[in-house]
């Protein structure tokens, strides 16, 4: 204390035991008034534990919270060694350090903004249209964008949902009833994403209808949820299941068109008496389990056995994938004699005198070959070509399987990386209609309990500002601002920072060449400061 | 029918679900009240040392939830706390709670543990499933939180009438407080979310299995237990006379015939259990019976696989019965073709069915819900979370065996219901 | 290596004239035509003693016109970032200068200081120039000098820059003059981009023409200069890396800022290095005096220059106009190439070859650089 007592401008030196403490920032408080400082340095700990905590004390007190640096003597001095006196040492030097820096730091203001309760959902499917019905209401406005020409997505294609068997086109028809009449949702179709900046409560949004000229939509909203679905994999790209010329040989979904029209029929026009359901089409390809296949493949040869009473079954399988309450019960309830499931471990498809033939392994490693009328295939999901394309609109990363990638496995899988993107469906994970459900109902969860209106966020005042007179408007900062903060005024050849966006990252001070671009309480006179003091 | 919206909420039972939602609800702004029936809360996930399929340390991932929520004013946590009645009212309902003495101050207590050493009583640790003891004073492990200590009033010498106050003496900061009273409370609140929890199956009432007959058969949580570091052998993985297992069979399905449906955790976790083994013993051999192979989810494959790349086997089975050896459990079983095989192992690990908690039929009759054959509380086939009747919404393993993931996600999907009552434009 | 299948070759007629004559009176041509609203191309200055760039609209001031100048004092880059920072407007502009000075355009192009779109740029075959300094205090010699070098292309007497040219293996911009290995007094046209091809059409100059023997003599050149290069820099490598000999290469430098001036790359309209920001107070000089021996002033010497690396070796063409501009004859463009060319290697990018091929550090890649293994 003594070293620094008799810096100039220096007018009180004193120690307080725990300044984080409720009496420490009394105390605090009370010191900066009876002195009328003008500017505070505090050496102590770690400025991410407590720098907010002095900063509240220096405003509560009446002193501008960005007139005062923390010396942190803790961690980078105190905890790093045993040398007492060379520790003091350092520590000194640390103090006159921020002394000579917080000389030149300037009073920044404090900035409020409301948080944007609204929210843009990106993807008219089950999950994105759960999502919208569950947050529109009188405190938020919810904006859908549905990049094809209608709403419903994947499930529209099915006649039933498992395990309940429930009819989906009145329950879809209902659910999209809801939200096409809600006035709080504005419904978006053959629209795509095209920009999304900004942050949790404060999003700039840019939407395009139709082609790359016809007009583009600003929004502004609080939270977006990407809720762009999955599909289903091509058996093409298979090995055994390059099927030009089998016939009577259907893709999942092809089946479930089929099943819709009402009229499950062999190429022939007459219903099929057999049918093989091969399940995990591409897992060892993709590398991981579906997990809803084995469940609606039990459903297809419900529909079947439903429709066709002398249809025989046989579910070639490698795992029956059957977990929790509920589908083991239903597992169980749709066998019977016209249903049998084999286990196999490789399977390919071919055609022998007009009819589809499976050749299979059994578990034995013994070749079978059953020959049937139909072959239903159950391919794997992969993500769709639309998540891809948001993923990176939104700026944030896909998984290695190509899914988007949730912000923790366990415990926040609604959640990107980026607070306030979510996720909500199979663009996240493969996972039924109920799991896609619950997760757009945790999704909108989480953002009615975070975005409630009229609470205020304080976006970042430690940013860029790029003077004028320095800058020849070369674009650099534009490319290296991982936030999309900074943009080019081309009329004055000037770059110019969106202060609400812009996080204070740095990026664009360190690529400018003429130091047009800095960062404001790091600016090079300041860190200037601190290199002299250090070295000296 | 718009109800009003629910300001406060009770949340019943303080695991991982339960805890997800108190912590949405009060950060929406309502207040919670969580009722735990234990001395500490996160429930069945700190007993694991780590999680799949990160293999992340659980209480690394559990701990900050569970200092936030130990922190926030909106929540009312209720530890050693039972429901007594639930009456339907207009506006939602009226709980009564009743909440057991713990006899330690929680203020007081910094939970220096000095008062353990002292105490003359000790019985097994029903948290650590009896594979070590605990005294009269104690808490259920090191690290579970709050970190105050309980006393037993079963076990205290003083309770049954004889003179001691060793732990009193013991403690620095004045915080046993023998006097301490048991109180009623009777909460007014709009809805109420049952988050109980699973049990496994019991296992000793199961055929064939050779539970708690046969030396070297235990249960998955005795298992994590042995691996936990601050469980009964500090994270070895040893038998019971002290030598280290040569080898390992997991058995998959245990009472599943029984339960009727597949838990859906096991085959992941036992493939943790393979990590868990081959940390600590590079060399062993793990053989794994299982019926079917449960592993979906974009990371469950890889992690099987990654999982079993050395020395482990598995095994189909159609059934499987494990009987006492000279020296080791051995394990009969047929395969799927019928031919029958033997292996002889040094441990069996068993993988049983995940059953509703103990007290689920309690509760059910206390909320007025009907439970099903299983004794899962019975929920609207609808929507999985809420209950017929409005106001009641069931969310995590009480709902039906789930991973973490899934729990946490109905856990906020009720809150996402909570918070829209009262709200224009409701479905 | 010269892709012939992508070019459209033109001959031009020669009337007797030699070449410098021939590309002059297709540019007077072409002025004429309307293919051009104006021309821009060094003219020989009015003491005669120099070469200027000049933007001409009448064909019939191009008389002193010289498009292959044997000197170029102003970087035909520099010339056209003032002209054209902000675009051409609606006018055609050709800009005729040699291939290192269009590489400093295109690269000036990605950092937003030249809007090309309304300019057609022309290349020519390069014998190199002579160093300025020299030239300027002997024109007549230096014009004797350099009749000869055009004549031979054999590099005599040109900059060490010139010596070791990495523009000469390709075609830069739109059009290009090629003359090297052909006979006396002949001299091709040719087209490389949709532009180039459009003043070929409207200017109706018959292409197909056979230009393998041209081809041939551009390699032999480019060899011999890629090889000139690689034991220049290596010469050069021994003499100035590590600190010491840095400090002693850069010893005479009297921090006049010249080369940052003259450089087409250096746009910045007032350099980071120029300004006063610092504001040092006189005790810290004193301090650095004390600590380090002794302090020459002004000081930051090789801050200056080191920075200047840092911030435009990736685009450095080696155009030699520092080494022009230096009073203290320090080898600078040498030394910046050598820096320029081990930056550029590392991540694979050779500038002023393309506009849509973006300056490194501005494009994000998720794996790249993975470090150099030649110095660590």
């Amino acid at each position: 204390m003594e070293a620094l007592d008799s810096r100039d401008e220096v007018v009180v030196v004193e120690r307080h035991r725990l300044l984080c403490s409720h009496d420490g920032k009394s105390w605090l408080e009370n010191r900066i008034r009876e002195n009328s400082l003008t500017h505070l340095v505090i050496a102590a700990c770690s400025p991410r534990d407590r720098e907010q905590i002095f900063m509240e004390a220096c405003g509560r007190a009446g002193l501008n919270p960005h007139l005062f640096q923390l010396a942190n003597v803790r961690e980078h001095c105190a905890w790093t060694t045993d040398r007492k006196e060379e520790a003091t040492e350092k520590a000194i030097r640390m103090t006159r350090i921020a002394i000579a820096r917080v000389r030149y730091q300037a009073p920044l203001e404090k900035k409020e903004i409301e948080v944007n309760p609204d929210v843009l959902v990106v993807g008219g499917g089950v999950a994105g249209l759960r999502a919208c019905a569950t947050l529109a209401s009188q405190l938020r406005k919810v904006f859908l964008v549905e990049s094809t020409d209608r709403l419903g997505g994947m499930i529209a294609r099915f006649e039933k949902a498992f395990p309940d068997m429930r009819d989906v086109k009145s329950y879809l028809e209902n659910l999209v009833n809801d939200v096409r009449s809600n006035p709080r949702i504005e419904v978006m179709t053959e629209a795509k994403v095209e920009r999304i900046i900004g942050f949790f409560g404060n999003f700039e949004i840019v939407v395009r209808k139709g082609g790359s000229d016809s007009g583009a939509t600003e929004l502004r909203v609080g939270a977006v949820i990407l809720a762009t679905g999955a599909s289903l994999a091509d058996p093409k790209g298979i090995e055994g299941f390059d099927l030009c010329a089998v016939p009577d040989v259907f893709t999942a979904l092809e089946f479930e068109d089929m099943n819709r029209r009402g009229c499950i029929v062999c190429r022939n026009g007459s219903p099929p008496k057999s049918v093989a359901i091969i399940h995990c089409i591409g897992r060892e390809e993709k590398g991981y389990c579906s997990g809803i296949c084995c469940m609606y493949s039990l459903k297809f040869s419900r529909y079947l056995t439903d429709k066709i009473s002398s249809v025989q079954v046989t579910h070639l399988y490698r795992d029956m994938c059957v977990p929790g309450r509920f589908y083991q019960d239903y597992f169980e309830e749709s066998l019977g004699d016209r249903v049998k499931i084999v286990r196999h471990r490789k399977s390919r498809v071919t055609e022998k005198e007009g009819r589809p033939i499976v050749l299979y392994e059994d578990v034995n490693g013994r070749e079978n070959a059953l020959a049937v009328d139909m072959v239903i295939l159950a391919p794997a999901m992969e993500p769709a070509d639309g998540s891809r394309r948001i993923a990176e609109v939104a700026g944030i990363p896909l998984d290695k399987e190509g899914f988007i990638l949730e912000r923790h496995p366990k415990l926040a899988t609604e959640s990107s990386g980026k607070d306030g993107i979510y996720i909500a469906g199979c663009a996240q994970e493969p996972k039924s209609i109920e799991e896609s459900v619950i997760q757009a109902e945790a999704v909108a969860g989480k953002i009615m309990a975070s975005l409630v209106p009229g609470r205020k966020i304080e976006p970042e005042v430690r940013i860029s500002t790029i003077a004028d007179s320095f800058c020849q408007g070369c674009g650099s900062c534009v490319a290296v601002c991982p936030y999309g903060a900074v943009s080019l005024d081309e009329r004055r050849k000037v770059a110019v920072v969106n202060e609400v966006i812009c996080r204070g990252c740095g990026n664009c001070a360190a690529a400018c060449p003429s130091g047009a671009a800095s960062i404001r309480h790091y600016t090079r006179s300041q860190m200037y400061q601190e290199i002299m003091e250090a070295v000296r | 029918m718009t109800r009003d919206r629910a300001l406060e909420i009770v949340v019943v039972g303080a695991g991982i679900a339960g805890m997800q939602a108190s912590l949405l609800l009060s950060k929406a702004g309502r207040k919670v009240h969580l009722i735990e029936r234990a001395s500490v809360i996160g429930g069945l996930a700190t007993k694991f040392e780590e999680v799949f399929t990160s293999m992340e340390c659980a209480t690394c991932m559990l701990a900050p939830m569970e200092q936030e929520l130990l922190q926030d004013s909106n929540i009312n946590l209720m530890t050693l706390a039972n429901i007594e009645e639930v009456i339907r009212t207009p506006q939602g309902f009226k709980v009564k709670v009743r909440i057991k003495a713990r006899f330690v101050d929680a203020v007081s207590c910094i939970g220096c543990g000095a008062c353990y050493d002292l105490c003359p009583a000790s019985a097994p640790n029903e948290y650590e499933l009896g594979l070590s003891s605990r005294k009269a004073i104690f808490v259920p492990c090191a690290g579970a939180l709050p970190n105050i200590p309980m006393i037993d009033p079963n076990l205290c010498l003083r309770f049954k009438g004889h003179q001691c106050d060793a732990c009193k003496q013991a403690c620095m900061f004045e915080a046993i407080d023998f006097q301490q009273k048991e109180r009623i409370l009777e909460l007014d609140v709009g809805a109420i979310v049952v988050a109980t929890g699973a049990d496994i199956i019991n296992t000793k009432e199961l055929p064939k299995c050779g539970y708690g007959s046969i030396e070297g058969v235990y249960t998955s949580l005795e298992f994590e237990r042995f691996y936990a570091s601050n469980g009964p052998t500090s994270g070895k993985i040893v038998l019971r006379d002290g030598r280290v297992p040569k080898s390992v069979a997991i058995v998959h399905c245990v009472g599943r015939s029984e339960s009727g449906y597949c838990s859906s955790v096991c085959c992941m976790y036992s493939f943790k259990f393979n990590h868990y083994l081959r940390s600590k013993i590079p060399e062993i051999e793990i053989i794994e019976f299982v019926t079917d192979l449960c592993v979906p989810g974009k990371a469950g494959q890889h992690f099987m696989r990654e999982a079993a790349s050395g020395k482990t086997r598995i095994v189909r089975v159609r059934d499987l019965e494990i009987r006492e050896g000279t020296s080791q459990p051995i394990i009969s079983y047929s395969l799927e073709d019928g031919d029958r095989d033997e292996a002889a192992v040094d441990m069996v690990i068993l993988a049983p069915s995940l059953v509703p908690d103990p007290g689920t039929q309690e509760l059910a009759e206390m909320l007025d819900i009907s439970t099903d054959n299983r004794g899962f509380l019975q929920v609207n086939k609808d929507n999985r979370i809420e209950w017929a009747r409005k106001g009641i919404f069931v969310i995590g393993c009480a709902e039906g065996p789930k991973d973490i993931e899934a729990s946490v996600a109905q856990a906020n999907a009720a809150t996402a219901r909570i918070l829209r009552e009262g709200l224009l434009d409701e479905l | 290596m010269i892709s012939l299948d992508r070019l459209r070759v033109a001959a031009l007629v020669s009337d007797g004239n030699d070449v410098k004559e021939m590309i002059v009176s297709l540019l007077g041509k072409a002025l004429r035509e309307g293919v051009f609203d104006a021309v821009l191309v060094p003219l020989v200055a009015p003491g005669q003693d120099s070469y200027d760039y000049v933007l001409v609209g009448n064909p019939s001031l191009l008389k002193g016109a010289n498009p292959i100048p044997p000197v170029v004092p102003v970087s035909g880059g520099r010339a056209l970032m003032s002209l054209a920072r902000r675009g051409t407007g609606d006018m055609r502009i050709a800009a005729v200068m040699r291939p290192c000075e269009i590489r400093a355009a295109i690269e000036l192009a990605k950092l937003g200081q030249v809007d090309l779109k309304g300019i057609t740029l022309i290349g020519m075959d390069c014998p190199g120039a002579l160093p300025l300094q020299d030239f300027v205090k002997s024109p007549e010699d230096g014009e004797e000098k350099f009749k000869t070098v055009l004549r031979s292309f054999d590099d005599d007497g040109v900059r060490p820059v010139c010596k070791m040219c990495r523009s000469s293996a390709t075609l830069f911009g739109d059009l290009h003059f090629g003359f090297v290995g052909l006979e006396d007094r002949s001299c091709f046209l040719m087209s490389q981009t949709t532009k180039g091809n459009d003043v070929l059409d409207r200017m109706s100059l018959g292409t197909g023409v056979d230009a393998s023997a041209w081809a041939r003599g551009i390699e032999g050149l480019s060899a011999r200069r890629e090889a000139g290069r690689t034991e220049t820099l290596g010469e050069l490598s021994e003499r100035v890396v590590g600190t010491e000999k840095l400090l002693r290469a850069f010893g005479d430098c009297i921090n006049c800022h010249n080369c940052m001036r003259v450089c087409p790359i250096c746009y910045c309209r007032v350099c980071g290095f120029d300004s006063q920001r610092g504001g040092h107070p006189a005790v810290d000089y004193f301090q650095r005096a004390q600590s380090k021996g002794s302090l020459r002033l002004p000081a930051d010497t090789m801050l200056f220059h080191l920075g200047r690396m840092a911030h435009m070796s990736l685009s450095c063409v080696s155009c030699g106009a520092c080494e022009d501009a230096c009073p203290a004859s320090i080898p600078i463009a040498q030394i910046f190439s050598l820096v320029g060319d081990r930056a550029q290697r590392a991540f694979d990018y050779f500038p002023g070859s393309s506009v849509d091929d973006a300056i490194p550090l501005l494009v994000f890649r998720e794996e790249e650089f993975e470090g150099d293994d030649e110095n660590g």
